[in-house]
């Protein structure tokens, strides 16, 4: 039997009694707090075997706990982007995207189905009371298992092949989770950017939940909140991802100290958070986030009169130059991370089209070469994108262990001649006045690309595209409609083509899940209904009927069933020949890059860093908790009373 | 006058109730749901969202529910004094409004003023010194705030007010006093940022303002009671102010029932683009996520002011005005 532990270098570095060992130096900044006795000193604070970052290893430097760090967002439910820059999870990704324990002192993995989590000793909520596995027995037994609150099963990443696991809770600190067969997405969907939460903070959701809580007070509870049951209370109070209740004890680094609705939500710093740097500091470094909310049209503007210290949501590449303009003024500096996106954009033909005539040229795979052919990537680089970015298939990136060159160039060179070679092979050779091929129905060959027309920036593109296709007799029109609109058609088969971002995850490795590229949801708008499909097992969509497509769907399921690393790379590196190959989605840039302004007195934000939303959780990855800022603070009044 | 009054006020029982059915109406027109955009809006930055989660929320918002019994549900709440629930702030609807509609009075009424002050005197100048180069110069200086956009405006003032200024950008208060409690600090930092939007709202309105005004005292002046009171030898400035200024007053009064919805209403785009916390912005983004009860308990608001507005026009215009009698209707 194959054992894993994974976290060996923390548990070396974090011995029973090294707590102790280590000098743990007390929170300036909570000295009042300590000596009213609303918070316990330090020694008490942290768990007893605290997580010690090795500061050196990560390239950072030691720095001094305080500040207040400012970060402005679009909306007022943006405070959830705190959970992704705090990014405390049971496990995370680091940035060489290897999942370790973070919260959990140890994960103890069995054949890839048996996963036995090992809680920190003495760990805390943020409001003192202990997290042990009743935490965990309270999301399993009282949430995940009631017909109320979860009246639709258990979430996807807890089930294989519709088995729900054995959990069992054999002491305070150790909790195991267990399949018959390997469940390869339960560690990814801890450790994600918006994580599978399986656990509770039992002792404060306990008074929402009808079995532990007098219905009349419930009653009373629901009415007051506009709730309509009792379920819906407890999943509004309970929200640790949406982080909008101040009273909901949380593990992260920073707590919400704001009750929304607001324009300005304040965080404080997590009295009991478990990691703490070499020197003994607890972390986070910061005391205090303040995220404004501005407009999303607003940000870039009020980033570039520097009122924020760390910013890149809400920024886009065309900002770069406003944003750089003001560097010296306002004493930041604008990086430049790659997107790990799988291409910037992407044309989609929907292959489950209700036309009858498209849907017959669209699956043949040589139409799909030819008008990938037939577009000039580069020219679309240097136009939009001041060729700071990358002509590519919609493939990974070259900063993924999985990239071959020829996924992102096959099919891929900018040649008219060989476009209409293969359309004339298709038989397509008669044509109209104008010199628009006409379809096997005597149609001509006119393709509306469908956006969500949300950006200039997708029809800017498909403009130059337009040229490239008019040379190959194929006419592009460009039709916006709205985000709704445009999904629900293209999930009804009514567009033939649109355009969207590429995969979400560029930077795979070989153990993260090839979903994306084998049909699996509706939200695969090359192919809604076969995705459909396989969401549904079967009830619903329609039963893929190319064999490539087929295929996909059954390697996937492969390598769901595998766990050994070099069968699972073999399975990836079909699936990404096959979609270089058939052209599915026609990618046409990735690598734009994202513009992130940090402030000048901001430290250990790594230069090069990486800009993905899962895995990555945008800043998170780089665990903003040591993040620090130098001495001088702007001068700012005390925070407002907190509001009953 | 009290039966005019009071079949007024009854009239706007069964106005106010078709208002709110053409809203919901209208609200819910777009395709899909408020869950639909806010899936949709998670998964444009790369979010994803457990189905089934929505599936729950979906039951539990009520969204399964047929179209006439949403509908229900909201006019009798609000009847209760219940605006129903926003999905977006999952708070219910007044709590979300809060301090927005005690802004967005404020600001409007201090736009309105404004825009008295402004375009008072330059009216009666214009009419009192017609084809003057006075008269043309400030009519072309009210043309060209009528005239240039008001984002435009607003984007401009922004940046002159946080280079020159050193205004924080957007936002009616420095940042550090949103929440905070009242002190003059706040109050003074409001003052700091309240002469953008002001302007920036005032200046469209001031135009109109100016020229109506202008026209009505322009035709009062030519009249026979006019020339009479010259002639028996009153001073210029008594005569004008006693008789035809007052007849001139008219439009000023009679804009109060137009004026409140449109300075909230119109305010909504420069509100947007200052990040004002007002309800313009709330209102948009409401309209834009299908976030319908917000929506809808906004709207109706406008409309109640709408009508109460007109109301207190005419009962105002009443006094000023002699000349004008109540008939219609109360006979």
């Amino acid at each position: 039997m194959k054992r894993i532990t994974i976290g060996l270098v923390v548990m070396l570095l974090a011995l029973p009694g090294q707590a102790a060992a280590l000098d743990l130096k007390e929170t300036p900044s909570l000295r009042d707090d300590i000596a009213n006795g609303r918070v316990p000193p330090v020694s008490e604070r942290v768990p007893l075997v605290p997580s010690v970052v090795d500061m050196a290893a990560e390239g950072k430097s030691i720095g001094s706990q305080g500040g207040t760090l400012h970060t402005l967002m679009g909306a007022a439910k943006d405070t959830r982007i705190m959970t992704v820059y705090g990014y405390a999870r049971l496990v995370t990704y680091t940035p060489e995207l290897e999942i370790v324990p973070d919260i959990l002192e140890a994960v103890d993995i069995e054949d890839g189905r048996a996963f036995t989590l090992k809680l920190r000793p003495g760990h805390k909520w943020s409001d003192g009371h202990p997290f042990t596995s009743a935490d965990f027995r309270y999301y399993w037994e009282d949430m995940a298992k009631n017909e109320e609150i979860s009246p639709f099963g258990l979430p996807p990443a807890l089930l294989v092949d519709g088995e729900r696991p054995l959990v069992e809770f054999p002491d305070e600190t150790t909790v195991r989770y267990s399949w018959s067969s390997p469940n390869p997405y339960f560690l990814p969907a801890l450790a994600g950017a918006s994580p599978l939460y399986i656990y509770r903070p039992a002792h404060y959701l306990k008074q929402f939940h009808a079995k532990y809580q007098d219905a009349d007070k419930l009653a009373a509870m629901i009415k007051k909140q506009g709730q309509r049951n009792w379920a819906a209370l407890h999943q509004k109070q309970g929200r640790q991802y949406r982080n909008q209740n101040v009273d909901l004890p949380t593990l992260q680094p920073w707590v919400l100290a704001t009750a929304p609705p607001s324009q300005r939500f304040e965080f404080m710093r997590n009295p009991f958070y478990h990691r703490i740097d070499p020197d003994g500091q607890q972390l986070p470094y910061i005391d205090r986030v303040v995220v404004d909310i501005a407009g999303s049209s607003l940000v870039p503007l009020k980033t570039g009169a520097g009122e924020s210290d760390l910013q890149a949501r809400y920024l886009r590449f065309d900002n770069f130059t406003f944003l750089k303009e003001g560097e010296e003024r306002n004493d930041y500096t604008v990086r430049l991370w790659p997107q790990m996106v799988g291409a910037q954009l992407a044309l989609f033909p929907n292959l489950n089209a209700n036309d009858p005539a498209w849907r017959e040229v669209l699956r043949d795979s040589r139409f799909r070469r030819a008008l990938s052919l037939a577009i000039d990537r580069d020219e679309i680089n240097q136009v939009v994108y001041f060729g700071l970015a990358l002509a590519s298939n919609n493939t990974v990136l070259p900063q993924s262990p999985l990239f071959k060159p020829e996924y992102q160039t096959k099919w891929a060179q900018f040649d008219t001649d060989r476009a209409n070679a293969l359309l004339d092979e298709m038989g397509l050779t008669k044509r109209d006045s104008e010199g628009t091929r006409l379809l096997p129905n005597g149609k001509p060959a006119f393709i509306v690309v469908e956006t969500a027309g949300e950006s200039t920036e997708q029809t800017d593109v498909l403009e130059l595209i337009a040229d490239g296709w008019s040379k190959i007799g194929v006419k592009l029109f460009t039709k916006p409609s709205q985000r709704e609109v445009f999904r629900n058609r293209i999930f009804a088969g009514d567009t033939i083509m649109s355009i969207w971002s590429g995969l979400n995850n560029g930077n795979a490795t070989a153990a993260m899940s090839p979903t994306e590229l084998a049909p699996s949801t509706q939200q695969q708008l090359q192919w809604p209904k076969w995705g459909q499909y396989y969401e549904t097992k079967g009830k619903a969509g329609e039963k893929p009927d190319l064999t490539e497509v087929v295929e996909l769907a059954d390697l996937l399921h492969e390598w769901e069933g595998t766990v050994d690393s070099t069968k699972r790379e073999e399975i990836w590196q079909k699936m990404l020949t096959t979609h270089a190959d058939q052209q599915y989605t026609i990618g046409l840039v990735c690598a734009v890059l994202q513009p992130v302004v940090v402030s000048n007195r901001l430290h250990n934000v790594p230069a090069d860093g990486l800009w993905n939303w899962d895995p990555g959780a945008h800043f998170g990855i780089f665990r903003p908790d040591t993040f620090w800022l130098d001495g001088t603070d702007k001068p700012l009044p005390p925070p407002p009373e907190a509001k009953d | 006058m009290f039966n005019y009054v009071a079949h007024r006020l009854l009239i706007m029982i069964p106005t106010l109730l078709a208002i709110s059915f053409i809203v919901f109406v209208i609200i819910q027109l777009p395709p899909g749901d408020y869950l639909e955009s806010y899936v949709a809006e998670l998964q444009s930055q790369g979010e994803n969202v457990d189905p089934q989660k929505i599936a729950f929320l979906r039951e539990q918002y009520g969204f399964d529910e047929p179209f006439l019994a949403q509908y229900a549900t909201w006019v009798f709440g609000m009847l209760q004094g219940d605006f129903g629930y926003s999905f977006e702030y999952s708070l219910p609807v007044r709590d979300v409004v809060g301090d927005r509609l005690w802004l967005t009075f404020f600001i409007s009424f201090a736009t309105i003023v404004f825009t008295w002050i402004v375009s008072f005197p330059i009216g009666v100048y214009s009419a009192t010194h017609q084809y003057s180069w006075g008269d043309y110069g400030l009519t072309f200086l009210g043309f060209i705030g009528l005239a240039t956009p008001n984002f435009l405006l607003a984007l401009v003032l922004l940046y002159i007010g946080n280079v020159y200024f050193g205004t924080s950008i957007g936002g009616l208060m420095d940042d550090q006093y949103i929440g905070a409690p009242w002190s003059w600090g706040k109050i003074a930092s409001i003052l700091e940022h309240l002469w953008i939007p002001v302007i920036v709202i005032g200046t469209s309105g001031t135009a109109s303002m100016i020229r109506r005004l202008r026209a009505n005292l322009l035709d009062e002046l030519q009249k026979q009671y006019v020339t009479t009171g010259r002639a028996k030898g009153l001073p210029a400035t008594r005569l004008l102010l006693k008789y035809p200024l007052r007849m001139a007053l008219n439009p000023f009064i009679s804009d109060i029932g137009n004026i409140l919805p449109q300075v909230i209403s119109g305010a909504a785009i420069v509100s947007v683009v200052l990040n004002l916390p007002t309800t313009g912005p709330m209102l948009l983004d409401a309209l834009r996520s299908q976030d319908m009860y917000l929506a809808g308990s906004f709207l109706m608001f406008l409309a109640l002011l709408t009508v109460v507005g007109v109301l207190v026009s005419d009962l105002l215009l009443a006094v000023l005005d002699p000349r004008i009698r109540f008939q219609g209707g109360s006979r």
